[in-house]
């Protein structure tokens, strides 16, 4: 018994970490439906923008994430305005391409100036946990899951109760019409990518001191946060929030009761499953337009 | 003289200037005598591991130009015909192609990891040419029957656990930890070397209580950790390959969970794992190394003191096994006296070669005769513990002290 309600908090507080991760994808491909190849690189800027600030200055990294999501928000609109507006006018596809040129581009300076040796960040809880009983809670997961509950909320908010999340949400869903009603789209999806790639800060901090980073490390980050966002369905923040937290027990079970192997596995097979049976995630309505097509 | 005569006068005029092309094409590449003495090699300069193959690429460099500053091989200076393969192995089986048929180098030095030395010394195999590996020590590299291909380290995964085992069965048993943990990465330099530790360690009478191999991308090791903890076992073994030994390490600490022994392939060796598990947590790891800066192998010191005035930093294990690379090639040309690849291997299978990673011998298949460096993180510094010739520390930290908090 002990066993499981250890396996369900590790997943629990790890699920937490990989919603962190897949906030500003859940803006960006959710939301805008543009498949955003650098979110991985952005991350790992904003990792090693916090690792700087931590190793430079002593700022704890979850601190250090409010100084970083600036710079960061503003590199989103950059690149909003440079690359992804322009090529959205000749072909959506191509931002596919650019994006993922924008991250390998992005990989080389970060090596170029970091090296491509580990780094992390080491502030004073990163091996600390707190014992209720004898389940044991690691305090870098608890913090970086607390953290994304505050952003899934902050962004949620944001788009339910704001005049901008009015305006994020009918120009995503009805370009067209949100122009009819004084609406810009482009203007729109300015601010959602500064948005997205300014929440970055907040994954970047919690992937500096809960792993060992290089610049390749977005290979792996920008596959587990499309598992997230496809399951939790496009443009559903709390849905996003939702699935990796079902991804992360799913692979604190599997880890436990089946295998450490099937472990990596479980996040493609989720998907599969859930496809077949919701084919618009888990947490989304059918919409006419998804019916129809 | 007739139409058909001179047909066949002309004829016979054109094979024979080819063939004198042909010979003198030959007589410039690998059969000179005169001119560089060229060696060729493919290394993952770019990729993945291209921090490894730097380091490795400046070992090699500093051997060429040790030997160079000593008058040469067989009085010839050496010049390195270097390509990058970007770690893919079927550029890698190009690129030694290449080196052979077209560049038509004298000699060949290996490359980094079994991934790609796989390729290459099977090409060099066919090409009938000598092949010293600075890296690869896969045991299965070591079952294909070639004859010229030798590693350049002390010994290979499969000969990795002996010194650790020796110094386990040396202690009384009433110190012995009964239980043991283990846990690998499903890698070619960890996963078999794990199963020989369990094969080994079970003679002695440890009992297995958790074994699992986990994939290359795994990230997160809380759950593991637990598992293991679950166990209550007294000993881990983990098959780390970079990040996740620390990796490993940090989740034991959050559980609080301190085995007394806890021995990691490859992951301690790292610059980055003190930082990583906390400077203090280092305490009493064990690992094992090809290769010490401590060592008192001779020369030894006088590289590591050459590699960082060169470079302006310490040498890597993977600089250090790349020059040993070439002083094993090295002392094979100078014995032998000429570029003559099957005389090169008949020489290196039949002598020992004294090198900054100790002397080395190999079997017919170029598998070490011998075992690498059973090192201990003691005092903030990776000590050599055990074969004694090579060992820097005359004391063992056992049991292993518990995790500090930070």
């Amino acid at each position: 018994m002990i066993e499981l309600g250890q396996a369900l908090v590790f997943g629990i507080l790890i699920g937490g970490v990989y919603a962190l991760m897949a906030t500003g994808l859940t803006l960006t491909f959710g939301v805008m439906k543009i498949v955003n190849m650098a979110q991985g690189a952005f991350l790992i800027v904003s990792t090693y923008l916090c690792y700087a600030l931590w190793q430079h200055f002593g700022l704890d990294p979850i601190l250090a994430a409010f100084v970083v999501m600036l710079p960061m928000a503003a590199l989103g609109l950059v690149v909003y305005k440079l690359v992804i507006e322009r090529l959205e006018r000749i072909d959506p596809g191509l931002t596919i391409v650019a994006t993922f040129a924008l991250a390998l581009i992005t990989e080389a300076f970060l090596a170029l100036i970091w090296g491509p040796n580990q780094k992390t960040t080491t502030p004073v809880y990163f091996n600390q946990a707190i014992h209720i009983g004898q389940l044991v809670v690691p305090r870098a997961q608890l913090y970086a899951c607390l953290l994304a509950i505050v952003i899934t909320v902050a962004l949620r908010q944001t788009i339910k109760r704001t005049w901008l999340g009015h305006a994020i949400t009918a120009a995503s869903e009805n370009p067209e019409g949100a122009r009819l009603v004084g609406i810009e789209p482009a203007r729109v999806g300015a601010w959602i990518f500064a948005i997205a790639t300014g929440s970055t800060a907040f994954g970047g901090a919690a992937l500096s001191f809960l792993y060992q980073f290089t610049p390749d490390t977005q290979d792996a980050w920008l596959g587990l946060t499309l598992s997230v966002v496809i399951l939790g369905g496009l443009g559903s923040v709390a849905g996003a929030f939702a699935a990796g937290v079902l991804l992360g027990v799913a692979e604190s079970l599997t880890t436990a009761y089946v295998s450490v192997r099937w472990a990596t596995a479980v996040p493609t097979l989720l998907i599969l499953v859930v496809l077949t049976i919701r084919p618009q995630g888990l947490f989304t309505r059918l919409t006419r337009q998804d019916a129809a097509s | 003289m007739n139409g058909h005569s001179k047909r066949v006068l002309c004829c016979a005029v054109a094979v024979l200037a080819t063939t004198l092309a042909g010979c003198a094409a030959t007589g410039s590449s690998s059969g000179s005598t005169s001119g560089p003495l060229t060696i060729g090699m493919s290394l993952p300069l770019t990729g993945p591991n291209a921090d490894v193959a730097k380091a490795g690429y400046q070992g090699y460099k500093l051997w060429a130009a040790q030997v160079n500053a000593n008058g040469g091989l067989l009085g010839r200076q050496i010049k390195l015909d270097v390509l990058d393969d970007g770690f893919d192995p079927n550029q890698t089986g190009t690129d030694y192609t290449r080196l052979i048929s077209q560049d038509k180098v004298d000699l060949l030095l290996g490359t980094f990891s079994s991934l790609l030395n796989a390729p290459a010394s099977a090409i060099a195999a066919r090409q009938q040419m000598l092949y010293v590996e600075p890296s690869g020590g896969s045991a299965a590299l070591f079952t294909r029957g070639f004859t010229n291909l030798f590693f350049a380290q002390p010994g290979t995964t499969a000969s990795l656990p002996n010194l650790f085992v020796q110094w386990f069965a040396s202690l009384p048993a009433s110190q012995r930890p009964t239980t043991a943990a283990y846990v690998t990465q499903d890698d070619p330099s960890a996963s078999p070397a794990i199963a020989v530790f369990k094969t080994k360690l079970a003679a002695l009478g440890v009992t297995t209580v958790y074994d699992q191999t986990y994939d290359p991308s795994t990230s997160n090791f809380d759950s593991i950790a637990a598992a293991v903890a679950h166990t209550e076992s007294q000993m881990i073994i983990q098959g780390s390959v970079g990040d996740d030994g620390p990796q490993f390490v940090r989740s034991l600490e959050k559980l609080n969970y301190s085995p007394k022994i806890l021995f990691q392939t490859n992951s301690p060796a790292d610059q980055a794992y003190p930082t990583a598990v906390g400077a203090k947590n280092t305490e009493g790891v064990f690992t094992m190394e090809a290769w010490s800066p401590k060592a008192s192998y001779p020369g030894n010191a006088e590289f590591v003191a050459s590699y960082t005035k060169t470079y302006a930093s310490l040498p890597s294990e993977d600089a250090a096994n790349s020059f040993t690379a070439g002083q094993v090639l090295a002392a094979a040309v100078k014995a032998v006296g000429r570029i003559d690849q099957k005389a090169l291997a008949d020489w290196l299978h039949t002598h020992t070669v004294n090198t900054i990673v100790g002397p080395l011998k190999w079997d017919a298949t170029g598998d070490p005769l011998g075992t690498g460096l059973l090192t201990q993180w003691q005092g903030g510094t990776l000590q050599v513990v055990a074969p004694k010739q090579a060992a820097t520390s005359t004391t063992i930290v056992n049991p292993k002290p518990a995790w500090s908090a930070s």
